[in-house]
């Protein structure tokens, strides 16, 4: 098994075991030492304030037949077979059967993936098209303070954003909508499926783990420098970090006396309980940070309170610190070329995934942007021809993880969807072509075993309401 | 880099000191530009600057430096028609960029005094593939005006400049800042009628509008950056009714205009990457844009005109990017080369961009498709000479990773 994998099973093993802890502080509270009876109250940070409402789309069982399959765990079937059923993969090889009445799509000459999941969007807050009066007030973070993890981006989703339904149209099925980089403490992030909706609820994906937005460097330091509320320095912003740390530290520990039944029940305070939630090991963390030292920092500063990082995005030099990453599971999550557009992002070099992949350290792909989110197969393509130039050679189906199997264990989300295997979500792309190869297009996909895009159909893009009446969008409708 | 090492290894047959002024490329599967489909095994020889013939199968003349390019494509450097390279080291860091200039400089602002060919960005453009390109300046406060563009080439060096003052620039479109677009037109077409009244009385332009003078002779292209169906309409007019010439740079709605683009003989720069509604000029943007125009007859070319944030920095890559999703979307194969070579330079009034006879040797050898991303340029060739492709990105790679011995 390869070391992405297992680096997020070795995160999962970590939550359930912090999960575990936690519980079994309580079975001790009410095994009656105390003598008072134990709180049932669930901890504020895992009460989603909004929860989904999502209805997967109607269910369509497939056979494909006769593809190039790339399974999203390393595995690649030249001539193969995906059988699709009640919404599950249920069989994936050469020469499946047809169970009987399954609708078959012979597809010679095309490619089969998992759907594409990208965690790092700002789709539906840094809308399209983006106005002065989202410039001067933008639903994709909450900058009146530094610390925003009171937040929950979800909140601000515009769902009729046209940039949802781009993104569905070219494969993603999956989307972690995170809160900006201004903040250092930026809230809560949301994962959606990129389809019509009336409301974020309706998108949103049941049961996912908690995510959180946090951010180091450059961004959060110019924030207080321009508006004079925060730090204005690299040091200024980890001090401000570690001090609501260690206040959120301090309620953990007040909610766990409390169900031990040593005190009384903690006033909530939202901005501490999100942080209670990262330090209890329930709540993912996502760290906005581009240099290896400024991500050093944030791996000893994980060490001091004891949580995990989840996942480091943008990541620009994190191929200088593989070791470090490594030892820590934290995964990197890069993209295909930026870089020089600031200071810190001086060093991005194009071969960091393959640099990163090499040493075994977990490594994915993600967008920041609404149009590099459509193609993130493509901007593994341009880190796969840089890997080739460093002397790494990485096949197309070592490279479908960073965009498939990787992002789904960053989100928590590997045993259900990212790889196509017996009892996982039928969450499948068919491609016309190799899905690294600018020429291809996503053909048809699916979402929970329904087909939410068909190009062979005339009528085919789900169009927001925002393009609707509108002439110079009329050939969409 | 071990590719790299590899690469000089297999491709360069016979070695001759730098001081040989001739080269030869040979089994070059060669995309000239000069007719419907590539030349299969094509000798390409070049003699200083200068390309001395393209023949399938030539023979090279005993002692010639002959790179084997067997299995190999060669294209003529790719043009970008819209970027800022050379002008912007650090977008964030307003002290290392010369895009623009708060003092009065308007129409005559000139950018080609601020080309710096040591900046990390051209290394890894000319990498890429990318030897030549439009670098414009940014708006200015003398509105439509942004000033005179410069066409540079990525050889070795500090000096990249090719040619100053290829085009005037202008920016027309909404703005947050309580501006009319009929201001900036009306504004534009004083301009241009006042420059008109001087030519006609025998007088020189001069001052900040010098420019237009040149612009009114039709000698230097008028690049106006729009997007707005009605704004390419107002551009049409503009040409019609002072007989200049002009580029659109962006034109998201184009294709709605695109037969009249055509009659009217206006190249449009497009991006093909860009496909969302990013302002409400662009409510248009469609990713077939390049296709529905260069299907009319509309001349075409690629370059930065989302204004995104990561363009400049890979000028190249990108360049091929916006290529091949326009291809994806429907245009011919040969267009979108055309539309990297030809075309951008013969809108901003430059011959070139073909491997002929005569031709100046802006070439560059790739290991696959060009407007595949996972393709590497294996060799690039700039005025005759083969340019390294080391770069800020591959020297850190050398650092973090040093090649494994074999």
């Amino acid at each position: 098994m390869d070391a992405a994998i297992q680096c997020g099973e070795g995160e999962i093993a970590r939550f359930k075991l912090s999960l575990a802890l936690l519980l079994g502080i309580f079975a001790v509270s009410s095994g009656g030492g105390e003598g008072n009876a134990a709180p049932t109250d669930v901890p504020p940070w895992r009460v989603d304030p909004n929860p989904s409402t999502y209805v997967p789309p109607a269910r369509t069982d497939l056979l494909i037949r006769h593809a190039t399959i790339l399974d999203g765990a390393g595995r690649k079937i030249v001539d193969g077979d995906i059988l699709l059923r009640d919404r599950k993969v249920v069989a994936v090889g050469e020469g499946l059967s047809n169970p009987g009445g399954v609708r078959e799509v012979d597809a010679r000459g095309r490619w089969v993936t998992p759907g594409i999941i990208d965690v790092h969007s700002h789709d539906g807050t840094y809308v399209q098209p983006l106005t002065k009066i989202d410039h001067d007030a933008g639903d994709f973070g909450e900058d009146s303070e530094m610390n925003a993890a009171d937040e929950w981006i979800e909140s601000g989703v515009n769902v009729q954003d046209p940039a949802f339904s781009r993104a569905l149209e070219h494969g993603v099925t999956m989307i972690q909508i995170l809160p900006g980089s201004s903040p250092i403490f930026g809230g809560h992030s949301v994962i959606v499926r990129p389809i019509p909706a009336n409301s974020v609820a309706g998108m949103k994906v049941p049961g996912a783990p908690m995510g959180f937005k946090m951010s180091c460097g450059e961004n959060p330091k110019e924030e207080g420098a321009e508006t004079k509320r925060g730090p204005t320095s690299r040091s200024g912003v980890v001090a401000f970090t570690r001090q609501a740390l260690s206040d959120a530290r301090d309620y953990l520990e007040q909610w766990n006396n409390y169900r031990l039944g040593r005190g009384p029940k903690p006033r909530r305070d939202l901005k501490k309980e999100a942080l209670a939630g990262i330090l209890a090991g329930d709540t993912r963390v996502h760290i906005h940070c581009y240099r290896a030292d400024d991500l050093a920092i944030y791996l000893a500063m994980a060490r001091e309170f004891n949580f995990h990082i989840t996942a480091f995005h943008h990541a620009v030099e994190a191929y200088k610190i593989p070791q470090l990453l490594h030892a820590s599971g934290t995964c990197a999550l890069v993209w295909g070329d930026w870089w020089g557009f600031k200071m810190e992002a001086l060093d991005g070099v194009r071969a960091n995934a393959p640099l990163l992949d090499r040493a075994g350290v977990c490594v994915g792909m993600h967008s920041d942007s609404p149009e590099a989110g459509q193609r993130l197969n493509l901007e593994a393509a341009k880190a796969i021809a840089a890997g080739r130039r460093a002397g790494i050679d990485i096949p197309a189906e070592r490279a479908i993880r960073w965009t498939t199997s990787v992002p789904a264990a960053i989100i928590g989300l590997d045993k259900k969807v990212g790889t196509l295997a017996p009892g996982f979500g039928a969450d499948v792309v068919l491609w016309s072509g190799d899905p690294f190869s600018v020429y291809s297009k996503a053909d048809l996909v699916l979402i929970d075993g329904g087909i939410v895009f068909d190009r062979a159909k005339p009528h085919r893009d789900p169009v927001s309401d925002f393009e609707l009446g509108r002439p110079t969008m009329d050939h969409r409708q | 880099m071990i590719g790299r090492t590899l690469l000089a290894a297999s491709l360069v047959a016979c070695a001759l000191p730098a001081a040989a002024q001739t080269l030869a490329i040979v089994h070059a599967r060669t995309w000239t530009m000069t007719a419907d489909a590539p030349a299969e095994g094509a000798t390409i020889l070049i003699d200083g600057r200068t390309i001395v013939s393209v023949v399938p199968g030539g023979a090279v003349p005993p002692g010639v430096r002959t790179i084997d390019a067997t299995g190999k494509l060669v294209t003529p450097g790719l043009v970008n028609a819209a970027s800022q390279i050379g002008l912007v080291e650090v977008s964030s860091a307003p002290d290392t960029r010369d895009t623009s200039d708060k003092g009065p400089l308007g129409a005559s602002f000139d950018v080609s005094r601020a080309l710096n060919g040591n900046s990390a960005l051209v290394s890894l453009a000319r990498a890429d593939g990318m030897t030549r390109g439009v670098s414009f300046p940014a708006a200015s406060s003398s509105i439509p005006f942004a000033g005179l563009a410069a066409m540079v080439r990525l050889r070795d060096g500090a000096d990249i400049l090719d040619r100053a003052a290829v085009a005037e620039f202008v920016v027309i479109g909404g703005t947050s800042e309580n501006r009319s677009r009929a201001a900036q037109w009306q504004r534009l077409r004083e301009a241009l009628g006042d420059a008109r009244q001087k030519v006609a009385a025998g007088k020189g332009v001069e001052g900040d509008l010098a420019p237009l003078g040149r612009v009114l002779g039709g000698e230097l292209p008028l690049a106006i950056m729009t997007n707005r169906e009605s704004d390419v309409r107002q551009a049409i007019g503009l040409v019609r009714d002072f007989g200049v010439r002009a580029v659109i740079v962006g034109g998201a709605e184009a294709w709605r205009v695109a037969s009249e683009l055509a009659a009217a003989h206006i190249m449009v720069v497009v991006d093909s990457q860009a496909n969302l509604p990013e302002t409400f000029d662009r409510l248009g943007l469609r990713q077939d844009n390049a296709a529905i125009l260069a299907r009319a007859g509309v001349p075409i070319a690629f370059g930065m005109v989302g204004g995104k944030l990561e363009y400049n920095y890979n000028a190249g890559l990108n360049l091929r990017e916006d290529a091949g999703l326009a291809v994806a979307a429907g245009l011919p194969y040969r267009a979108a080369l055309e539309a990297l070579t030809v075309n951008p330079l013969g809108a901003f009034g430059i011959a070139g961009g073909k491997l002929e006879a005569g031709a100046e040797a802006d070439l560059v050898i790739w290991d696959g498709d060009p407007l595949e991303l996972s393709t590497n340029a294996l060799a690039v060739i700039v005025e005759g000479r083969e340019s390294s492709l080391e770069n800020r990105q591959s020297r850190l790679v050398d650092r973090y990773a040093p090649p494994v011995p074999r």
